[in-house]
This record gives structure tokens, sequence and C-alpha cells, in this order.
């Protein structure tokens, strides 16, 4: 059965190798195959074992997968269209959709992974796979941007690497070798061997998550790559592959807290106000769309993690999945109008006259202001949730007034945040100078689709649905 | 026999650090995992774990052999630039290469006193690790910068073979073969282009 699942990704990697001249189509169709385990997957019961216990279908896995699909949805979309707004040949389309292929599988292998090697290797495989896609876009910059996330990236993979390692060198005692297992650790994680080498382990593969994240110290070089690459390149990173990210931190957190509360806590709330602190200011001195929504992306990661340790995981999950959706909705749009004037801010919402065009800026006005948690923006309620849930550790927590202080300051942050991309938001509808702009059918079918996602977040059964992925 | 194979390692190692041409850098890396294949092999043996011998076996073969074949040939294809002087001149590498090692088996005396066997294999597994972080950033040249990564990938099999005696055969096979798809992009990211920096 669990051959399966991969059939799509190996479809899609098989027919890349072929040449295609009478339909440009067929591929990005192909790519919408790749939802099909999705579907597949609200068939079944969870905790579904699609592979022995090292491949499980549990909520949190099929939660990921879904909204990973979802986006890939519009990625493929967006591809329809791409040659209009940047050059790329035909070989290098068919090199995106191959490395893609190999992408997705490396996603498949993280996500459902209920074994941390197959969890690394999957992170790998999705890494070196997204590597060539940044060489896609023939130029310098994007050749020494792909170099750059090729170095960097294999830092990160290695510490999370050497940090899996301490982890199962920890529990091996008592547990043999189902200490590679997350349900195996999270079961007996009260009993682990050696707590002290768990934490350092867990705080190397930690380390090595927020490296890939973008977080502090590594704040600019995902903000660099994702600018450097064509922007369904971008959307990919920002939507999935920080996902992939995502999901990891889940699980190794969740067995972290049952170790050792306090020391997670600490740790990871003041890598968190480090990461957003300098992220704010770095948001606010950016000039382009893409450096802008990298960053934010960055900020709405960090805020996920501190509201997920601080026990709001309905909060985080509800985050996440907005912040899923919003960022490639936004580099999508980006693609769509910077190929209008690159890097111009000013006015680039303006001059969209017929009804196509003036959807499409309406959706992504309602996209800039939802991403800064404007009501009734999915954020909004995440955000509260997530700072209630701060509030309740700080009053059942052993420095309350710390906490409190920190939640002021981050506030603030956040404020700085929104000033900005108020000010965006101004200058893309008020400033600059009316140019006639047509956008396809195409694109804006993206934007339906990105909007329709984020608005089901606010339903009665998605949100009952996070709520059970949470508990 | 491991006391001597583990020294060799770092011995190789320290060397590489200290090369100033690629092709002698490749044969460094080649001879490191060599004696990392003997050590897994040996360790293997010991333990008379199956699992061990097949992960070493397959590291003489790929890591020792096919792997630095292939990237002199990338090389050679690609014209790549040969000479790579590394930023940290060599004087202060002597100095800083003896710190780094004296530092680490300082930091690492907790994790150590957590392990009951090979504790100081993985005390030089950790400084190895520095080394190799150490190797990747003195050079500006990509090809030193990847031999940095692979050597990083040897100090986490040894880290791995020591701390927890062999991770589970199925991930050091993905690990393997997430290393082959390394090489490959490697080769993909080159092909048509000279790149130093």
């Amino acid at each position: 059965m669990s051959f399966i699942i991969f059939l799509p990704a190996i479809l899609l990697f098989l027919m890349s190798f072929k040449k295609i001249h009478q339909n440009k189509k067929i591929f990005p169709l192909v790519t919408l195959s790749l939802v099909a385990p999705a579907l597949w997957m609200f068939s079944i019961g969870l905790p579904y074992h699609l592979w022995d216990d090292y491949l499980v279908i549990d909520k949190l896995g099929f939660y990921v997968f879904v909204i990973s699909s979802i986006v890939s949805i519009g990625v493929s979309l967006s591809l329809l269209t791409i040659h209009k707004h940047v050059n790329i040949t035909q070989k290098g389309e068919r090199r995106f959709y191959r490395f893609f292929a190999l992408f997705w599988i490396g996603l498949i292998l993280a996500t459902l992974s209920n074994n941390m090697g197959i969890y690394w290797i999957g992170l790998e495989f999705a890494t070196l796979s997204t590597v060539y896609m940044i060489k896609i876009n023939d130029s310098s910059t994007a050749h020494k941007e792909a170099w750059n996330y090729m170095l960097v990236g294999a830092v990160g993979i290695s510490l999370i690497l050497f940090g899996i390692i301490l982890i199962y060198a920890s529990a091996k005692p008592i547990l043999g070798e189902d200490a590679i297992y997350f349900d195996a650790l999270l079961k007996s994680a009260n009993h682990i061997h050696s707590p002290f080498l768990f934490e350092l382990g867990f705080a190397i593969t930690t380390l090595g998550l927020f490296i890939k994240m973008g977080f502090f110290p590594m704040n600019l070089w995902l903000a660099n790559i994702e600018r450097a690459a064509f922007y369904p390149v971008a959307a990919l990173f920002s939507g999935i592959l920080e996902s992939v990210l995502i999901i990891g931190f889940f699980r190794f957190s969740q067995i972290a807290m049952s170790v050792n509360y306090s020391h997670i806590f600490t740790y990871i709330f003041i890598y968190m106000m480090l990461t957003i602190f300098i992220v704010s200011f770095l948001i606010y001195r950016a000039k382009d769309f893409i450096r802008l929504f990298t960053l934010s992306g960055i900020e709405h990661m960090a805020l996920i993690i501190l509201f997920w340790v601080s026990g709001g995981k309905f909060a985080a999950l509800l985050h996440f999945a907005a912040h899923a959706f919003l960022k490639p909705a936004l580099f999508l749009s980006t693609g769509v109008l910077e190929s209008q004037g690159k890097y111009h801010t000013q006015g680039t919402l303006r001059g969209y006259i017929d009804k196509k065009g003036k959807l499409f800026a309406f959706i992504v006005s309602f996209f800039i202001l939802a991403i800064i948690s404007l009501p009734p923006s999915p954020m909004f309620f995440s955000e509260l949730y997530g700072f209630s849930a701060m509030i309740h550790v700080a009053k059942t927590g052993e420095h309350p007034i710390i906490i409190i202080v920190s939640i002021f300051f981050l506030l603030l942050l956040l404020s700085v945040i929104f000033y900005r991309f108020i000010l965006l938001y101004q200058a893309m509808n008020y400033e600059g100078v009316d140019e006639k702009k047509e956008v396809d059918r195409m694109e804006v079918l993206v934007c339906v689709l990105f909007a329709m996602a984020l608005v089901s977040l606010g339903t009665p059964w998605v949100l009952t649905f996070i709520q059970g992925v949470a508990s | 026999m491991n006391d001597f194979l583990i020294g060799v390692f770092l011995a190789t190692l320290i060397i590489a650090l200290f090369t100033t041409r690629l092709y002698r850098l490749l044969f460094w890396y080649s001879f490191n995992s060599f004696t990392l294949g003997l050590l897994a092999l040996s360790i293997g043996e010991d333990l008379n774990d199956n699992a061990l011998l097949i992960s070493g076996g397959l590291t003489l073969v790929i890591k020792a052999l096919i792997i630095p074949y292939v990237l002199k040939h990338i090389t050679q294809k690609s014209k790549l630039e040969r000479s790579i002087r590394p930023r940290i001149k060599i004087h202060n590498a002597i100095m800083l290469v003896p710190a780094i090692l004296v530092f680490t088996f300082y930091l690492t005396e907790p994790i150590t006193n957590q392990i009951s066997n090979h504790a100081n294999y993985v005390a030089i597994s950790i400084t190895a690790l520095f080394l190799a972080l150490l190797l990747m950033i003195e050079h500006k040249v990509v090809m030193a910068r990847i031999v940095g990564f692979l050597v990083l990938e040897n100090s986490l099999f040894l880290l791995g073979t020591t701390a927890t005696n062999g991770m589970p055969m199925l991930v050091e096979l993905g690990i393997l073969f997430d290393l082959m798809m390394a090489i490959v992009v490697i080769n993909l990211l080159l092909r048509n282009e000279r790149i130093t920096a």
C-alpha cells in the first residue's frame, strides 16, 4: 500500500524526462495528481500504519500532508502561466517538475515518518531536491544562492542528524533499537536513561531546524534564496518545505516537553524572542515584496513554535495552516505583480480595471491584511489563543513577571511589523501611477483557491478537526 | 586496533585542514573514509553486528572509492580551480587545531560521562565534527567546502557508530543514499560552469 502513495510523484518524475511539445498543460495536470494520496487519507481510519512502524499516518501527519497538498495545487496551477512572468526554458520547466517530484517523495517520508532516521532522510531528500530548483533561474545570483543553500542546508541538516544520534543514544539503553521511533520515545519519555543527553540532542536538533527555518542568527539566507529563485520555488519553500521542518519540531518537542518542560520552554522562549526581535527590524528595513514576505514567514514560524511550547497547540496549528496558505499565495501573486515592474511596490495593485483584475487586486489586499492578523483573519484568532496560552504559562510558572513583560515586548515588536505592512498596503493601493494591467484567469483562480482555503480555516468543521489534532 | 584506526581518522582530518591542493584533499578524504570503514568493520566484528559490517563495507566502497573518484572526475570536467589556499593561514591553523581539540575534549566531558562504551571515541567524533566545520569555513573554493561537508558526514557516521553502537541499518542505508543524491546534485550544479566562490 505504501507504494501507492509515492506513485503520483514517481509518475511525474518519469514523465519529466519526456519531451512533450504538444501540450504544455500536461505537467501541471500530472502535478495535480500529487493530491490523490491526501484524498485517499480521508477515507482511512487514523492512525494508519502505511509501512510497519516506519511510516504511520497519524492526525498531525495527515493535517500537515493535506495542507501541503492544497498548496501543491496552487503551485501546479501557477506553473501554467509562469512563462509569462519569467524567462524559463522548456528544459528548465521539465527539470523543475523532476525535482518537484523528488521533493514530494521527501515530503511524504518526512511528514508521515514515525522514525527519526527516516524523518531525517526525507528532510535531506527534500532539501537536496530544492537546491537544483533554485538554479532553474539561469542567473548568476541564483547559481550563487543555490550553492549557499546547499552549504547552509548541509550544516543545518548535519546538526539535525547529530542531535538525532544523541537522542537515540540517550534512549537506547531502555528501548533498544525502538529508541529511533517517535511514539516509543514519547511513551517512555519519563524513563529516558540520560535526560541530559536527550536535552542536548534536542537542543542541537532544533538548532539545525532553526537554521533551516531562517531563525537567529541565520535570518537573511532564506530571504536571499527566495529572492533569487523563481516565485513558485519560493512558494514551495515557504508553504511546503517549512511544513516539513515544523512537523519535525512538533514531534521532537512533544517528547522533549515530557522529559523536562521548564528547560525546553526557557530555551525556546529566549530563542524565539531573539529571532522575532531581529526579524521585526529586518522587516522594517526590507524594501521588496519577497524579502518582506520571507521575513514575515520567519516571524510566523517563530510564533507557531512559541505557541506550541506554551501549550497552545490549537493556536500553533491554526497559525501554521494560515501561514502555509498565505505565504505561497503571496509569493505566487508577487510573481504576477513583479512582472509588471520589478521591485516597485508603489501602485502595484492599481490599474486592474477589468473584473478579473479587480478580483485579483482585492484578494491580494485581503492576503496582505490577513498576514498581519487583522480580523477576521485566522491569524488573529490563532494569536489570541496563542498569547492566552502564554499568559497561562506565566501564571502557573516560576517567573510570571518576566514572561508577562516579555509578552508586552513581543507585542511591541509585532506592532513594528504591523506598521511596515500597513505602509506597504497603502503604497500598493494609493501611491504610484495608474497603468493598465492584466491578469490571467488561472492566476486569479490560484488566488481564489488560497483565499477559499484560508476562509475554510474559520469553519466549525475545520476548527473541530484542528482541535482533534491538538488534543 | 580500534584506537589506532581512530587515531588515523583524526590525523587524516587534521592533514586535510592544512592541504592546499584539491586532489590531495580528495585523497585525504578518501583515506579518512577508508579508516572509518575499517573502524566500522572492526567495531561490527567486536559486537557481532551484521548491520554495522554492511555499513562499514559500503563506506569503504562508496565513500573511500566511488565518491572521491566522482568528485575528481567532476573537478576535471568542470575545470575547477585546484589551488585551494585556506583563508586561515597555516601558522595560525597550527595553533587553532590543537586548541579546538583540547576545547572539544573539555566541552564534551558531560556527554562522554553519559556514554558507557567508547566514551573517548565519542569525544573524537565530536572533535572531528568541529574540524570538519572549520574545513568548510576556511575555504572559499566550493569543492573544498563540499569535501568539508562530506567529512562532516563521516564524523556523524563515527558518532553514530560509537555513541549508539550503530544506528539502525535502514537509517544508515538511507543516509548513504542521500549522500549519493547530494553528489548527483553537486554534479548538476557544477555542470557547465566554473565556480570558485
